[in-house]
C-alpha cells in the first residue's frame, strides 16, 4: 500500500514538473514581440525635436475602427485622378516578377529620380538639388506595397493589411528626408523606445 | 464596552473597505508648480474612481455636444485604450522644443503627461480605466437619456 501511495506521489510530482516545462516552453514560444512605428523630426535650426513611438498592433486595431472621409474600415478611397489612367496592378505584377534592377533613373539639372527593386524592397530615391534641397530615401517591402493594393476594388488601398504586412516584415527605415535643416526618419523596430 | 468596540470595528472595517472600493481603479495625480517668483504649486492626489462617478453629476445638457462629437469616435477610442492597456510602458510622443518639453507616456495602467516650460511643470497622470469610464459617460450622455 506504502509502495503504492509513494509511486502515487511521484507520479504527481512529475506531472507538476512536465506541465510546468510545458508552459515555461509555451511562454518561450508565444507570438514574436510586439513591432514599433517610430517618426522621428529633428529640425536642428529651431533646436525642436518631435518623436512619436506607436505599436504597429494599436494601429492595426485602430485603423478598420475609423470610417471619416476617404478612409473606411482600414481602406483608403482614391479618386481615379489619383492614377492617371495607370494600371497600378498591372504594374505592380511586373515589379513583383522582374528581378532586382533599376527601373526609373532620371537625372535632370536640378532633381535626381531613382526607383528601384532590392532584397525584396521597392526603393524611390530622390534628389532635389536646389539650394534647401531635400533627400527622400523611401524603402517598401514589396509584401507591404502587394498588402496595399491587396482589396477588391480598383480604387481602394488596404492600410489594414499593409500595416500587418508591417508587422511581420523585419527592422526597417522607411522612409528619411533630409533637407537644409530638418531630418524626417521613419522606422520599425522591436523597441518601444526611439533610440 | 465589548459592543461599543464591535460598532467601532464595524464602522472602521466598512471605511477601510470604502476607501479600498474608491481606491480600486488608482488614483489620479495632477502636480502643477510656477517657477515664478511668488510660485504657486499646486497638487492634488485623488481616487480615479470619483472621475466617472462625478460625470454623473454635470447635467447632461452640458455635454450634450461633447457626447454628440464623441460618439462616432467611440469605436476608434476602446480600441486604442484596450490596446495600450495591454502594451507595455513606454514613451507615445516625446516633444522638444526651446524651452519646452512634453512628454507622453504609458507607466502602468496609466497615461502620465509631462509639460516643462520657462514658467512651470505639469504633471498629470490618469488610470486608462478612470479615462474609458469617463469617455463612456461623456459618450453616452445626452438630452435622451439623462432627461
Amino acid at each position: 500500500m506504502q509502495k503504492a501511495m509513494r509511486a502515487f506521489g511521484v507520479c504527481c510530482v512529475l506531472a507538476l514538473t512536465m506541465s510546468n516545462l510545458a508552459v515555461t516552453a509555451l511562454a518561450a514560444t508565444a507570438p514574436a514581440t510586439e513591432r514599433y512605428l517610430h517618426v522621428k523630426v529633428d529640425d536642428a535650426s529651431k533646436g525642436e525635436s518631435v518623436n512619436v513611438n506607436l505599436p504597429l498592433s494599436m494601429a492595426a486595431a485602430i485603423l478598420p475602427t475609423v470610417n471619416k472621409g476617404s478612409l473606411h474600415n482600414g481602406h483608403v478611397t482614391i479618386g481615379e485622378a489619383d492614377f492617371n489612367g495607370v494600371d497600378v496592378r498591372a504594374l505592380l505584377d511586373a515589379l513583383r516578377t522582374a528581378p532586382d534592377n533599376e527601373f526609373v533613373t532620371v537625372k535632370q539639372k536640378d532633381q535626381d529620380v531613382r526607383v528601384a527593386k532590392s532584397n525584396g524592397n521597392l526603393i524611390v530615391h530622390v534628389l532635389d538639388k536646389s539650394k534647401d534641397g531635400q533627400k527622400v530615401d523611401v524603402t517598401i517591402p514589396m509584401k507591404v506595397v502587394d498588402a496595399l493594393f491587396s482589396t477588391v476594388k480598383d480604387n481602394e488601398l488596404d492600410v489594414a493589411a499593409a500595416i500587418r504586412a508591417l508587422s511581420d516584415a523585419g527592422d526597417a527605415v522607411l522612409v528619411t528626408v533630409q533637407d537644409a535643416t530638418e531630418h524626417v526618419r521613419i522606422w520599425i523596430d522591436s523597441h518601444s523606445a526611439s533610440e | 464596552m465589548i459592543l461599543l468596540g464591535k460598532v467601532a470595528l464595524g464602522i472602521a472595517g466598512t471605511a477601510l473597505a470604502g476607501v479600498g472600493l474608491i481606491c480600486s481603479e488608482g488614483m489620479i495625480e495632477v502636480n502643477v508648480v510656477e517657477k515664478q517668483p511668488e510660485a504657486h504649486h499646486v497638487y492634488v492626489l485623488a481616487p480615479a474612481m470619483l472621475m466617472p462617478i462625478g460625470m454623473h453629476f454635470v447635467p447632461s445638457r452640458k455635454l450634450g455636444r461633447a457626447a454628440m462629437e464623441l460618439r462616432p469616435w467611440m469605436p476608434t477610442i476602446r480600441a486604442a485604450l484596450d490596446q495600450l492597456r495591454a502594451g507595455e510602458d513606454m514613451t507615445l510622443v516625446d516633444v522638444r522644443e526651446t524651452g519646452q518639453h512634453v512628454l507622453v507616456t504609458k507607466d502602468g495602467g496609466s497615461v502620465v503627461v509631462d509639460v516643462t516650460d520657462e514658467d512651470e511643470t505639469v504633471h498629470v497622470s490618469a488610470p486608462i480605466r478612470a479615462i474609458e469610464s469617463t469617455i463612456e459617460q461623456v459618450a453616452a450622455a445626452s438630452p435622451d437619456t439623462h432627461q
